[in-house]
């Protein structure tokens, strides 16, 4: 049977050799980080951003590389999906975007710490994640695109293609949260749509549609985009 | 009770009951605000009341296992503490840290980093703080008559604990590498030396309410710390599946942390054993249940559910959704909160003179607290598996996924309220045993009071 001593002995011998694994480990997991997390790309922008990250407690309700708060969004590939202008948008007041859900605090982030926050998120996409987040393998198929139109993009405003596309789609491409703008020029006018992206509120209370406080010259490209779909 | 010093740890107990109250407050807010009810956004947005209150969880588990150890070391190393003066000097400064560090948290003033978001200038206070514990506590270790396997795994848990605070406190621009160290200060506390902390306490406890021999409690005491190290160690590779480390941490933490339910399984095994094997049965048999229970529940919240999503292939799903929350709160409740709760139990009697224990009030605090903690971990699971299926696998929006379980926060809040329930009885029983009483230290010499043979 086991005596006290043996006992004690398992336990130095166990915690000393498993430490030890550990803290070798340790020293090549520090060599291998710079490149798969591209250490090169670490830019003043970057650090900066991070600072901004750690000081706000963003992690108090998101989740980065997975770790974090379960009320927001993760954000390690918000990059890739969103892309920097939605992005900056929504940063410049957090809760346009989306009108009576959950908030996000008004953090009144400058233009200058908005594109900081922004470098950071690029540079966190480009980590090498052994494939987290792993892709949605149940997903529905996409709609087939037989069933709409193709649409041509190119002559899109930008907004329109970075921002709006996160919530609605033309010719099968898109956000699914607000309804597909296909035809959208046959059921709607100018001035009508001119409203409605000044303030949605005001057309139809409780809407989810945000008042993006669009420049007047933005939302005119953005009437006269809408417009031509058919 | 043996000596007059042990009663300094009143103080921290007290503080414990204080700091666990405003969890519970902060943890409803978060609740509230899962269900659309986030009335209180202005004033406590969420990300302050969560680091309100997984922080006071932290600062309350420290403070009591502080406790533990001024009112157990004294009697391992058969004397005084070494200056009684200095502990409540060290009690009322980690007060004031704490207190002006929560104030922080309302003012935007913090770190945010998961767990340790106390900002830096105010770690060095608790560094200060800490120091001065290890200090008092381990020169009454070195000064003591006796040295017992139970009080040297004790102090090398709090000393190793005090250690590990410092690779948290390195500034690194790589979010990578701030993230590996961060996992050195969080994972190595709660699945490595806490556990030494929470063992010897556990085996403090069973040696003075079972009346099994030393010899063999502190032997298995052993084993069941050198498991913990086997899988705890290399299991810190569960953190680093997706944050940016190397591939081969998917197969060590992996495996290792598959091994970690084995460590817990020694904890409630030994608990069970040594309260069947005792010779004799302790008057204060609430005190056994909280000490068999802490067994018991760190194996099903921190050994069996964190086994339910640690292997990789289960992680890369799950990793940074509520399932991680289900799992949090039953592990910290199981094997921390309750191991703390376990030794108030078994000390408030001995310093207070008064046999509150086995009262229906202090039974139903028992009973209630778990069933209430249990059924939230229900709840919390189910809004996080149907949270892994739809929005990880199925795809679906983040927002659209949130309201979909809201009902099940619903579920949360009831049983949360029965939790509460429970640890309101506690914490009535904590104030009707009064303040610890100085004659009856003097007259306690009897080495086991209330040791009676068993029927």
């Amino acid at each position: 049977m086991l005596s006290k001593s043996q006992a004690r002995l398992f336990f130095l011998a166990t915690t000393g050799g498993f430490s030890l694994v550990f803290l070798g480990l340790t020293v090549d997991t520090i060599l291998q980080v710079p490149e798969r997390s591209h250490d090169a790309d670490l830019t003043p922008a970057v650090v900066r951003g991070k600072h901004l990250w750690e000081d706000n407690n963003c992690m108090g309700c998101h989740t980065l590389l997975g770790e974090g708060a379960y009320y927001a969004p993760e954000l390690t590939k918000v990059y890739e999906r969103r892309g920097p202008d939605w992005m900056k948008t929504f940063l410049r007041d957090p809760q346009a975007m989306f009108p009576g859900q959950r908030k996000m605090v008004e953090y009144h982030f400058t233009d200058a710490q908005i594109d900081d926050l922004v470098a950071f998120f690029q540079w966190i996409d480009h980590v090498d994640t052994n494939g987290f987040p792993a892709p949605a393998d149940l997903a529905p198929p996409a709609p087939a695109v037989a069933s709409v139109a193709a649409v041509d993009l190119s002559a899109a405003p930008s907004t329109f293609t970075t921002v709006c596309i996160g919530c609605h789609s033309v010719g099968g491409r898109g956000g699914t949260i607000g309804p597909a703008l296909d035809g959208e020029g046959g059921r709607r006018d100018a001035a009508w749509l001119d409203t409605w992206l000044t303030d949605p509120q005001a057309v139809k209370p409780g809407t989810a549609m945000p008042n993006l406080g669009l420049d007047p010259a933005v939302r005119q490209d953005l009437v006269a985009f809408l417009t031509s779909l058919h | 009770m043996k000596f007059q010093s042990q009663r300094i740890a009143w103080l921290f107990f007290a503080t414990c009951m204080l700091l666990l109250t405003l969890q519970i407050i902060y943890g409803f807010i978060m609740g509230f605000a899962h269900m659309g009810f986030d009335v209180l956004h202005d004033y406590i947005p969420f990300n302050t009341a969560r680091a309100t209150h997984t922080n006071l969880l932290v600062v309350w588990l420290l403070t009591g296992f502080m406790g533990a150890s001024y009112y157990i070391l004294p009697e391992e190393a058969d004397r005084e503490l070494y200056s009684p003066k200095l502990a409540v000097i060290q009690w009322a400064s980690l007060v004031v840290v704490s207190v002006v560090a929560l104030i922080g948290f309302h003012l935007n003033y913090w770190e945010g980093r998961k767990f340790l978001e106390i900002p830096r200038p105010l770690d060095y206070l608790v560094v200060a703080n800490v120091l001065m514990f290890v200090f008092n506590v381990g020169m009454t270790t070195l000064r003591g008559r006796r040295y017992t396997t139970t009080g040297l795994v004790l102090l090398v848990g709090l000393v190793s604990a005090a250690l590990l605070y410092l690779p948290g406190m390195i500034w690194f621009d790589n979010q990578v590498l701030d993230s590996y160290f961060r996992w050195w200060v969080v994972h190595l506390w709660v699945e490595g030396v806490w556990e030494l902390i929470m063992g010897a306490i556990m085996s403090y406890l069973l040696i003075k309410l079972t009346g099994v021999d030393r010899e063999v409690i502190e032997k298995w005491l052993y084993v069941i710390v050198g498991l913990t190290f086997v899988s705890g160690i290399l299991g810190t590779g569960h953190h680093y599946y997706w944050i940016g480390a190397p591939e081969y941490w998917k197969t060590v933490g992996g495996v290792f942390s598959a091994l970690e339910p084995l460590a817990f399984l020694g904890m409630a095994l030994y608990g069970v054993n040594m309260a069947r094997r005792g010779g004799r049965k302790h008057e204060n048999r609430i005190a056994l249940y909280w000490t068999v229970g802490t067994g018991i529940m760190s194996f099903v919240g921190a050994g069996f559910l964190g086994f339910a999503h640690t292997l990789p292939q289960v992680n890369i799903y799950t990793h940074g959704t509520l399932v991680t929350a289900m799992h949090g709160h039953l592990a910290f409740w199981g094997a921390y909160a309750m191991t703390v709760l376990a030794v108030i139990s078994y000390a408030l009697p001995q310093m207070t003179g008064r046999k509150l224990y086995n009262t229906w009030m202090a039974e139903w605090a028992f009973w209630i607290s778990n069933i209430g903690m249990v059924a939230m971990t229900a709840a919390f699971g189910v809004a996080g598996i149907t949270q892994v299926y739809l929005e990880r696998r199925v795809g679906m929006d983040f927002l659209k996924v949130q309201d979909a379980v809201q009902v099940h926060f619903g579920g949360l809040i009831l049983a949360a309220s029965l939790f509460t329930v429970g640890i309101g009885l506690f914490i009535w029983t904590f104030i009707l045993y009064g303040l610890p009483r100085r004659e009856l230290a003097a007259d306690a010499v009897q080495a086991e009071p209330g040791l009676r043979p068993a029927k």
